[in-house]
Formats: structure tokens, sequence, C-alpha cells
């Protein structure tokens, strides 16, 4: 079921009624950013955006929104567009266990249409345009961001594809935000201590698939491109850049080479964040971009970014939510039955699990938040019984009400790690956290009156499927 | 010579004019590295009313948080 590029996707959204060509001509500011806000606001089955006439530029296209729903997010693992979300959550983890599909490696690309290798001027390649109002620039915020550890170059797996934040500061220049968390991170911590730059290449405009692994919390040594295989069914496909050795995206409509100057720190951002709050000015690395690949009439994809829920969060929502539920699994592999991290890339995260004894549910919360996400993550975790699906808040706020002891099911651990991009972090990077137990209690503990749950009349589940069925049709 | 609306900066440049002529132009800062389109509206492109909350002082621009931290490079043995 593999997309064979970004085109072929839109293609599929087009056909399926999730995609909005926009064919007016707009303004590069407010409307783009003001678009890709409103389109979200409006609905959470919401079309991707494409822009076909925008004010001053030649031809210029811009693609919003790709995965910016339910829908468009069932499409791109080939499921029908309105598969209910817990059944895209076992869907995604069923293939995750597929892990690794090795990769097919291209002799040419799409992208070697056009070659740039002099006065690269960004602000001419790209349409590029700013999103919230007090952003410090203009940003390309949807790039797959390629590189090698430069202590291990030849290890596939430890290459890293990731999505990073990216502003835009010159012609040949550009700004990235690699948090400590993020493997770019260590890679760029391994080149400065050699005082090497570090080589990197950035792909804009890809298949919604290698994106979306860009964007998950997957192990440090795992590889995006063997991931994106396993849960796109067949092997990705790769293309190897001739001057850096790194592999690619190979449908990718741009890519961007250069590298992280070794031991540069500029002033960076503003820049509206997923937390719905604007991040302070930091110094951040800084990137010489040295050659542009890119197609002939390229599309250039780009996301609104601000207070939940944007794309963002439809992105990093099952791919955040799997990981997670399989690290735990590790752990208490009867247990643990799904978990839902996808409010604010899981600082809140919700866990339904069965129990062995009284006490265990904290237990499953504590170790929810030493995973490898929850490190940076799980401010709140909330744990619920197997009976309950913690991706239906209703049934989760049920539960909240009627199972959660004040007294008993709260507990605060202090002064542990987070994202310094949490604007409740104090200082940045440390906060309590906390874990709300709204399972049964169960023996040794006996409080509260359960013994009577109510359940569902006979016939319900016949009926769901027989409505499910109408509803599809 | 352009006047930065974020740091007030006299050094902002030119780095792009519309593909299609006379649509507009962009400016980027060297100093605060903020950049702007002419078409934005005056609370972005006007010194005197860009949100103050938003300013950037020059002189807070070298002590600002390093993300990440450099790292001491490795001795040579
Ligand atoms: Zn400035």
């Amino acid at each position: 079921m593999a997309y064979k590029d970004f085109r072929d996707f839109l293609d599929t959204l087009q056909k399926e009624g999730q995609l909005l060509t926009i064919e007016d001509e707009v303004m590069p500011e407010p409307d783009l950013g003001s678009a890709g806000r409103a389109i979200n606001n409006v609905s959470d089955k919401s079309p991707a955006l494409l822009f076909t006439n925008i004010n001053g530029y030649k031809d210029a296209r811009v693609a919003m929104n790709v995965i910016g729903s339910w829908p468009n997010h069932a499409l791109m693992m080939g499921m029908p567009k309105n598969t209910p979300v817990k059944e895209q959550f076992f869907e995604f983890a069923r293939r995750w266990d597929n892990y690794p599909v090795a990769v097919e490696r291209m002799e040419s690309a799409p992208f070697q249409e056009v070659e740039v290798n002099e006065n690269v001027n960004l602000f001419d390649l790209l349409p590029l345009f700013r999103l919230n109002q007090y952003d410090g620039g203009f940003y390309i915020d949807k790039a797959c961001v390629i590189s090698r550890d430069p202590s291990d170059p030849e290890h596939f797996g430890k290459q890293n594809v990731g999505i990073y934040r990216i502003q835009v500061k010159g012609k040949d220049r550009l700004g990235i935000q690699p948090v400590p968390q993020h493997d770019i991170a260590i890679h760029l911590r391994m080149a400065e201590e050699r005082g090497e730059n570090l080589p990197i290449a950035l792909a804009i405009g890809c298949e919604p698939v290698i994106t979306t692994m860009a964007a998950a919390p997957i192990g440090y040594d795992q590889s995006e491109y063997e991931m994106a295989g396993a849960i796109q069914g067949e092997p990705y496909k790769v293309f190897t850049l001739p001057g850096t050795n790194l592999d690619v995206p190979w449908g990718a409509e741009i890519v961007l080479e250069g590298e992280i100057l070794a031991g540069v720190r500029e002033f960076e951002g503003p820049f509206g964040e997923f937390t719905g709050h604007y991040s302070g000015g930091r110094s951040m690395p800084v990137i010489h971009v040295k050659r542009v690949y890119h197609r002939r009439n390229p599309i250039f994809e780009h996301l609104y970014i601000g207070m939940p829920w944007t794309e963002t969060d439809y992105m990093v929502g099952v791919n955040t939510c799997v990981p997670m539920y399989q690290q735990l699994k590790d752990a208490f592999p009867n247990e643990i039955v799904a978990v839902n991290a996808m409010y604010t890339h899981g600082l809140v995260a919700i866990i339904s699990t069965k129990k062995r004894y009284g006490g265990f549910a904290k237990a499953v919360g504590m170790r929810a938040m030493t995973t490898p996400h929850g490190l940076g993550y799980c401010k709140l975790v909330i744990v619920v019984d197997e009976t309950v699906d913690p991706f239906n808040l209703p049934q989760v706020m049920w539960a909240l009400s009627t199972k959660m002891h004040p007294a008993h099911d709260v507990v605060i651990v202090p002064d542990l790690s987070v994202l310094p991009l949490d604007p409740g972090s104090n200082p940045a990077g440390i906060t309590h956290k906390m874990i709300l137990d709204a399972t049964t209690p169960v023996a040794p503990e006996t409080r509260g009156h359960y013994s009577q749950p109510l359940d569902a009349p006979l016939a319900t589940d016949k009926w769901e499927t027989i409505f499910q069925d109408l509803l599809n049709r | 010579m352009t006047t930065c609306p974020r740091c007030d900066s006299t050094r902002a440049e030119l780095v792009a004019e519309s593909p299609v002529k006379g649509a507009w132009t962009v400016h980027t800062c060297p100093v605060c590295f903020f950049t702007w389109r002419s078409t934005e509206p005056e609370k972005i492109t006007n010194p005197d009313k860009y949100d103050r909350s938003f300013k950037v002082n020059q002189e807070d621009i070298p002590n600002a948080i390093q993300v990440p931290a450099i790292p001491d490079r490795l001795g040579n043995r």
C-alpha cells in the first residue's frame, strides 16, 4: 500500500475528498498561517490544503495540514478514512512488530531534476512565510532532517531521521532546535566534541509515513526507514546523496544539503509551539546550506503549529502512543491494554491496564515516566481499568470521577525531567509529575463500593458492528 | 540601511524581492535574525509599533541560554 511519493498521497487525498485546493490568490501573511489554524478549528475530519496562487510568487505551491485529521491519518496507513482512532492505534502497533523491513536503495531520485550548487538563496527557492504573528522569522517546520552518528557512521540504524523546527535566518543559513532529548542532539554533541561540523540533509515534501516515523520517539539505534517499511508494508525507498552519504527519502520534493557548524550558537526564535505558547528566544545551532535539489515546480510542505489541536497533534498522536505502549508491554506484557499519549505530545498520558494486586496501577504510572519518551513528557499520567477506552475521554472522565479517591490515588513525584519547552517547567526542563490512579481498587485494597458495575445491554456489540458498516457505506 | 522592527538595529538587509516584480520585499536582521515581509501589518514591520513584550534588547542576545550547550572538545591523545 506504500505511497510512491508526496504527490501520490495528495492524489489519494483528492480522490477521497480530503484535499482542498485553493486557487484564489492569497497573501503569504497572514493567509497561509491563518488558514492552517482555521482548518483545525472547523473539524477533526478536515482536509489537507493546497495553495496554488500565492501573492508575489510564480508557480509556487504550498501544502498544509496533510496529516491534519483522523481521516488523513487513516489514509496514510491505507485504511478507510473513517477508521476509529483506537483501531488505527492497534493496527499501527501490529505493523510496528514487523520491524525491521530493509530499505530499497534507488539509483536516482526525482528531486535531482534541479540542482543548485552556488549562490543558494532559500528565500528565492522556497515560498517561505511567517506562521504565527510573533514568530521570529520564517520557518521550515515539517522537513525530515537526516544525520549520521559521527562515532559509528556506517551504522544504518543510528542514522537519524527527525523533525525539528528550523528558522531561515539568511540566504543559506538556518537555525535548528535540537533539544537534549532529541537524537540529533546526540550526533551534534559527538561532532562538536571532535570539533567537526555535522553533515545534514533536510527533505521537504515527503510521503507521510516517513514524516510520521521521523516524528515518532523510536529507539536511538532503530532506523526510521526500516520502521517506515514496517508501517507501510513494503521496503522504504531511499536515495544516498553523493556529497554526504546521507540516505534521504527517495520521493522528496526538495532536499537541502549542508552542515551544522561546530561550536556555533546564534539567537533563534521565538516560535509558536505545540504547547500553545511561544518559546522564548535562545541561542541555537546554525546550519550552512551548500546545495539544494528540487523537483521542477516543487510543492512546499508546511505545517501549522500552535495551540492544540493542530496538524502536529494528529501527526504525533498514534506514533507517540505506540512506542510507549510497546515499552510498557515489555515490562508488563499481560496487563497493558492501550496507551493514549496524544495530549500535547504526551505531557498527559492515559494508560489502560489490568491489575495484579492493589497498588499495581501506580507502578504502571511510574514506569511510564521512565520510558524514553516519558523522561521528557508524561507530566500527568492517568491510569484506568482494562475496560476503559483511553481514547474515549468521556470514559476517562467517568473513571476519574468514580474510581479515583484523592486521599489514596494521587501520587506526586518531585523534580523530574521534562522537555524545556514545557512552559510550566521551572527551571526549564524540571517539573513535578503526577499519577492519578483511576482504576478500581483490588485486594489488598478493598475500599469503596464497586461490586455492582453496570454492563451494556446484551446485543450492544452486534449493533455497534451494524452501525459501523452502515456508516462506512 | 533599514531598521529592524524587533531589536532596532540599523543593519537589516534586503534578502529577497518577489519573483513577480513589485509585490513585496523581504528583509532580515543580522543582529537578532528577525525576518519580515514588506506586506505584513505595521505592528510587525514598524519598530515603533512592534509589540513591546516581543521586542529584543540587543544587549541580551549574547547572554541567551544555549540549547544545547556547546560541549568541551575531547583532548587529543
Ligand atoms: Zn533585529
